[in-house]
């Protein structure tokens, strides 16, 4: 069985679907189905179109209560999760620090200016009462890019397995979730980006579940011989600067790319998180020292 | 389905947990909280049905002419859809018909209390096959329907066809059914009625918030058509009709209220001509609520052997006149025209139940018809009840 | 009479059919992920087929028009 190979751009970021198909126009038409499925999250929870679902809950922010819809529903109750299992530090309505932090200019702002955005933060003025949301403070903004990309991996996954699929895999910009190894039986090979080289700082082995990774090269300015990178602490509005890199393997990409994200929150407590997981991981910090829990994770021989 | 993807990603924990020497609460929790969102289903995917689906409804009709309450019905439909092994879905319903009242031999003008009481219950079973396709649909199904004095039973099959972006969807149908009737009056025995429809549409994506259905019946009747409990009731034994149905949704992104125009164009070797334009409107509330107003217009041409009634025959009923071999005083063949106003209250209840109650006024006059002028008569009115009550299973 | 009635009502189908045709013609194609709104139970036809079953059989039998919207589902002695 040939293996098909279609990249698109989605998210912002550059993806990939690979399956194994009976006929090559199957798998077309297949991964087709799968990207439309990724798109069809992007454009429905988009913050930059005024129609998305989650405009019109930000746009109601200390009016009222606004109904939605199952998927949206979910999403907001593990989001839910996540605040809890992160004592705080995952929030998805720190998306408006957005507004202090530019990462195109290498500016760090003031305490005057972050401090209106802080108060505008908390998980804790958001009210779910059955199929509805609120947003009790006005001009809060909840978004869902903390864990969109990873959800739409998974989705685009189901659909593909739906279908039928046993041999492929999503890799929506890194973050990779795998429904079943080669038409061989062998697993699929997948490289840990370095966080300071142009180069993989270790390769993975999958044959199944998901790979996520967190970094601070993804996005980020430096100034003073400091980094700033844009994974903001919800509570200070300060970027995290521990860790250079965390990856986790999960069984679903949307639970990999969650804790990779409150490990980089949680700073120096976040080995103690990501040993607390279960899930194997690979970790690099600043002093760019490796930790790991897996034997599967092979550092580059580069 | 959702039992299966669970056991996948069970399948898929146990050696993340085995590879960790002090797991604790915090990965499981996410995982579970994921897996939950995996449960959903892909909106974008045309699939066969994953739960089954079980409604109850309850049906209150009374109608009445001035000074007069005519027909009662109270009805109780019970269907069940249970889907199997993924592709297939059976559906079958249950309905009875308990019908008391009184129903005129002739023209109501002149009413007073002469109509002959009458009682009846019907029995309806209903049960259809689906299979589901990739880009389309295929059901097959057979209906029987027992009263005193009418049996009818009929077999159907029906097929859709989506293109491959499922923005067009083929729609087409076919019926036959026979029907025997045995009135107690015994004005004829063993009569039959045989009739074949066929249907043709598509169903277009426009916008993202607009679809429209575009549909083309015809139908083809032989047999006994007259109605064996009026007085001079002589129908012609061949009845075809066509009928040109358009229906338009249209998602309002400022309420998030859906919008429902239907039109439908009906015509008849009987020489009835029918328009129906019906509108309803469909807003949600935050709290769960579904509120839908409706209105929805008819009027029609009298049939060719319709007998206008003569006012100098009062209190009699008009005669046929002489020679003429078909004819009928049956109001509903006259020209007139009718207005519904209906009111409907939907609750989702939790994630499975759905619950609604349905109000509908109905009101009929000859001088309301836009396509005829056959001599008044009382107006007709009527009002009806609906109860529904349905869950996933 | 009525043949040449049914003649002028299928050149007035066919116009209809067309304008629909046309319709998609121009208009770009709705894709997958804007199908959210479209995917909302309110927005499909014959949503609810034990309502529609009570309302087609109370017209039915007290106008005299019928049909238009799907076949089978068994006759009754009431119209």
């Amino acid at each position: 069985m040939n293996v098909t190979v279609r990249q698109f751009k989605a998210m912002a970021c550059a993806c990939e679907i690979a399956l194994a198909d009976a006929t090559e126009a199957e798998a077309a038409l297949k991964a087709q189905h799968a990207i439309d499925e990724v798109l069809r999250i992007e454009t429905k929870y988009s913050r930059y179109l005024k129609d998305s679902v989650v405009s019109k809950i930000n746009a109601a922010s200390g009016l009222g209560w606004v109904a939605c819809d199952e998927e949206t529903l979910h999403l907001l109750r593990y989001a839910d999760t996540l605040y809890r299992t992160s004592a705080g530090l995952f929030d998805i309505t720190s998306g408006i620090l957005r507004r202090a932090w530019n990462f195109n200019t290498p500016r760090v702002p003031d305490q005057n200016e972050l401090r209106p955005l802080l108060d505008k933060i908390g998980w804790s003025h958001v009210d779910l009462k059955s199929d509805n949301v609120r947003l009790s403070r006005t001009g809060m903004e909840i978004d869902f890019g903390g864990f969109g990309k990873e959800y739409a991996a998974d989705r685009a996954a189901q659909i593909l397995i739906d279908a039928g699929i046993a041999h492929g895999y999503v890799n929506l910009g890194g973050d990779i979730r795998v429904i079943g190894p080669k038409p061989d039986s062998s697993a699929w090979s997948f490289g840990i980006q370095h966080p300071r080289e142009r180069q993989l700082i270790a390769t993975i082995p999958m044959s199944g579940g998901a790979l996520a990774t967190s970094g601070d090269y993804e996005r980020f300015f430096e100034r003073d011989g400091r980094r700033y990178c844009h994974i903001l602490n919800p509570k200070t509005g300060m970027p995290v600067s521990h860790w250079r890199s965390v990856s986790v393997l999960a069984p679903l990409a949307i639970a990999a790319g969650s804790c990779t994200t409150i490990a980089m929150l949680k700073e120096k407590d976040g080995l103690a998180f990501l040993n607390e997981t279960g899930f194997p991981y690979f970790a690099i910090d600043h002093h760019g020292n490796t930790f790991r829990n897996a034997t599967s994770v092979t550092p580059a021989t580069a | 389905m959702q039992l299966r993807k669970l056991k996948q990603v069970r399948h898929l924990l146990k050696p993340a947990r085995a590879s960790a020497s002090n797991a604790s609460a915090s990965g499981p929790a996410i995982l579970l909280a994921a897996m939950s969102l995996m449960t959903l289903k892909p909106a974008v995917a045309e699939i066969a049905p994953d739960r089954g689906l079980m409604s109850l409804r309850y049906l209150d009709y009374q109608d009445s002419q001035p000074g007069e309450n005519r027909i009662h019905v109270g009805a109780t439909s019970a269907m069940v859809m249970v889907p199997l092994a993924g592709e297939w879905a059976v559906t079958g319903t249950y309905t009875t018909d308990s019908i008391s009242g009184a129903s005129p031999r002739y023209y109501t003008y002149d009413s007073n209390g002469k109509f002959p009481k009458m009682h009846d219950l019907r029995r309806a079973e209903d049960v259809s096959l689906t299979r589901y396709f990739s880009q389309g649909t295929a059901t097959v199904g057979a209906s029987y329907s027992k009263e005193s004095d009418y049996i009818s039973q009929g077999l159907s099959a029906q097929g859709t066809l989506s293109t491959e972006d499922k923005n067009t969807t083929f729609n087409f149908g076919t019926a036959v059914s026979n029907d025997e009737i045995n009135p107690v009056n015994k004005i004829v025995i063993g009569e039959r009625k045989h009739v074949l429809d066929m249907l043709a549409g598509v169903t277009q994506v426009f916008t993202p918030q607009d679809i429209v259905q575009f549909d083309l019946g015809h139908s083809m009747g032989d047999g006994y058509f007259s109605d064996p409990y009026k007085i001079f009731d002589n129908r012609p034994r061949s009845r075809n009709h066509t009928t040109a149905m358009l229906l338009w949704n249209h998602f309002f992104y400022a309420t998030e209220g859906t919008g429902h125009l239907s039109y439908r164009y009906y015509s008849d070797t009987y020489d009835i001509r029918a328009h129906t334009l019906n509108a309803s409107y469909d807003q949600p509330t935050a709290s769960g609520w579904m509120l839908t107003p409706e209105v929805r217009l008819y009027s029609q041409s009298a049939a060719w052997f319709y007998l206008e009634p003569d006012p100098t025959a009062r209190p009699y009923p008009t005669f046929p006149s002489y020679g003429s071999t078909y004819y009928s005083l049956d109001q509903r063949l006259s020209s007139f025209g009718a207005i519904t106003l209906g009111f409907k209250v939907s609750k989702k209840i939790g994630s499975d139940w759905l619950a609604d109650i349905k109000y509908e006024q109905y009101e009929q006059r000859n001088n309301w018809s836009v396509m005829g002028n056959s001599v008044p008569l009382d107006p007709f009115r009527a009002r009806s009840i609906q109860f529904g009550l349905s869950c996933l299973f | 009479m009525n043949a040449h009635w049914v003649h002028v009502r299928r050149g007035g189908v066919r116009f209809v059919f067309l304008a629909l045709l046309s319709g998609c013609a121009t208009t770009a194609p709705v894709q997958p992920w804007e199908k959210g709104d479209l995917a909302r139970p309110e927005m499909m036809f014959g949503q609810d087929p034990l309502d529609s079953a009570f309302t087609e059989h109370i017209y039915s039998s007290k106008e005299g028009a019928s049909g238009g919207s799907g076949v089978g589902g068994g006759g009754c002695g009431c119209n």
